[in-house]
Parts: structure tokens; C-alpha cells; sequence
């Protein structure tokens, strides 16, 4: 799985998965959103070339996601096909974070987090 | 188009997380020989996924067996490993229900495999776990040309 990560102006990191979120793509992506985790205050996981997710992959976005939310980010999700989609839903994923349909609107929700990200830190 | 006959495919992995890897490996690499419909593909991998996964940290398996058997009414795939006794049907469907749940591996697994098979069956025999799952049609041809899948 090819793992493409970008900060935007707006601070917003964007992180494009691309290939198949199997037990390798889950070894190749925990260290790369481990530290995002850390690090981030808002991030999108775009999802669109992710044509396979297990619960492996599953438990690497949630322990990124439960960071993130611990230390007052946020994260967001978006492009999940159809199958993708049941995977997340199925345990339960959808619960601590929200799923759009493409990055645009994830950003969207995600600026508004960042705002009050920087405003609890002010 | 391969031959629409019935057709099986079975091999043995280590019980180890690099014999799950190998197995999805093996899964992908047979899946065009077996004519396996997008969604069905994805289907089987997740449940083998789960299985190897839940054999091998939970149940400490040295090896295990997949076979995936084709034919017109749909797909069986068996997975058999030797370690110790588990159910996944009688197990519980674990969901998180917020951020402060335990993330445990595994922990999603069997509700998943419940979720995406269309049929379970278990049975412990001779020190091996034997999980027949089975899943829809094999091929995309009977759904005709315009069939479109969104993967």
C-alpha cells in the first residue's frame, strides 16, 4: 500500500492510502499514522484507492483516532468504497469518526475543528 | 474467462502472522483462476484475515489449511488450524462504541466474519478447528456485461 502524506495551508494533513489495507499495508501504515497521531491537529484519511480493509487496518486508523481525540484534534475519513464502508460501520468505527464522501467535505469539517483545536490552546 | 466448472485450491501456512501474509497473498494470486467476483474476493480475504489472525494470536496455531472450492451454487472455503479450541459463531460481535473502548487485535474479527460470510458452520475434530464458510456466487458473468462494481 502506498502511503501519501501532506500538510495543507490551512493545517489540515492529508493522508492518501493507496493498495490494499491488508496486514501489510496495516505494518507499512502504523509507524506513518503513529506519528501523525502525535503530531497532527487535524487529519484527513482519504481512502478512495483503498480497495480492501480487515480489522487490522481497521485498528490502525481507531488507535490513531483515539489519540488524536485524546489530545483534542480530530480526525476524519473519506472515499471509503462500498466494502470499505460495511468494514467500518461493521465494528464500529463510524462512532468516534465521521464518514464523508470525499476530501473536500472532510477538510471542510475539519477547519472548523482546527479552529477550536488552536482557540483551547490559546 | 476460465473454465466455469467446478474447480478447489488448497494449501498449508504457518501458523505465524507471516503465513497470514502469504495467504492473502495466495488468495489474490488464485483469485482470476477462480473467476471470484470483486465482492466476493474481498469477502474471503476479510474472513481469512480474521481467522488466520484469531488462530494464530489467540489460539497459538502452528499451521493451517485454506481451501477454497468453486462451483455453480457459489464459493466454500475451509480454513482448518490446530490450535486451541475456538468458535467464532458462538463468540460475541465486538463494536466499539466510543473512543475510550479497548482496541484489542482480533477484538472485530469475528462479528466481521459473521457479518461478510453467507454461511458458518464449525465443528472441532482430531485437535483441529474446521470452519466452513461459504460465500455468493464465484464469477461476475451471471450478472451480465453491464454489471458494474464499485471497487
Amino acid at each position: 500500500m502506498d502511503i501519501n502524506v501532506r500538510e495543507a495551508d490551512d493545517g489540515v494533513a492529508h493522508v492518501v492510502l493507496d493498495g490494499r489495507f491488508d496486514i501489510a499495508g496495516a505494518q507499512t501504515a502504523d509507524p506513518i499514522f503513529s506519528a501523525l497521531a502525535s503530531s497532527s491537529k487535524a487529519l484527513v484519511v482519504d481512502l478512495t484507492k483503498v480497495s480492501f480493509i480487515a480489522s487490522l487496518g481497521v485498528r490502525t486508523l481507531m488507535i490513531s483516532a483515539k489519540t488524536l481525540i485524546q489530545r483534542g484534534a480530530d480526525m476524519a475519513v473519506c472515499g471509503a468504497n462500498e466494502n470499505v464502508e460495511k468494514v467500518l460501520r461493521s465494528t464500529g468505527f463510524d462512532e468516534i469518526v465521521q464518514l464523508y464522501p470525499d476530501a473536500a467535505s472532510a477538510a471542510d469539517k475539519l477547519t472548523s475543528s482546527l479552529r477550536a483545536f488552536e482557540s483551547k490552546k490559546a | 474467462m476460465s473454465d466455469a466448472g467446478p474447480q478447489t485450491r488448497s494449501r498449508d501456512f504457518a501458523g505465524a502472522i507471516e503465513g497470514a501474509m502469504e495467504a492473502e497473498a495466495w488468495l489474490m494470486s488464485q483469485s482470476g483462476d477462480l473467476g471470484l467476483a470483486p465482492d466476493t474476493e474481498f469477502a474471503i480475504n476479510l474472513c481469512l484475515e480474521e481467522l488466520f489472525l484469531n488462530a494464530v494470536q489467540h489460539g497459538h496455531a502452528k499451521r493451517a489449511t485454506i481451501s477454497i472450492s468453486t462451483d455453480s451454487d457459489g464459493v466454500r472455503v475451509e480454513f482448518v488450524d490446530d490450535g486451541g479450541p475456538f468458535d467464532p459463531i458462538s463468540a460475541p460481535a465486538k463494536r466499539i462504541s466510543g473512543p475510550t473502548d479497548d482496541i484489542e487485535i482480533g477484538g472485530f474479527g469475528t462479528g466481521l466474519v459473521q457479518k461478510f460470510s453467507r454461511r458458518l458452520s464449525y465443528r472441532r475434530s482430531g485437535g483441529y478447528n474446521r470452519l466452513l464458510l461459504e460465500f455468493g456466487a464465484a464469477r461476475d458473468a451471471d450478472a451480465g456485461p453491464e454489471a458494474q462494481h464499485t471497487t
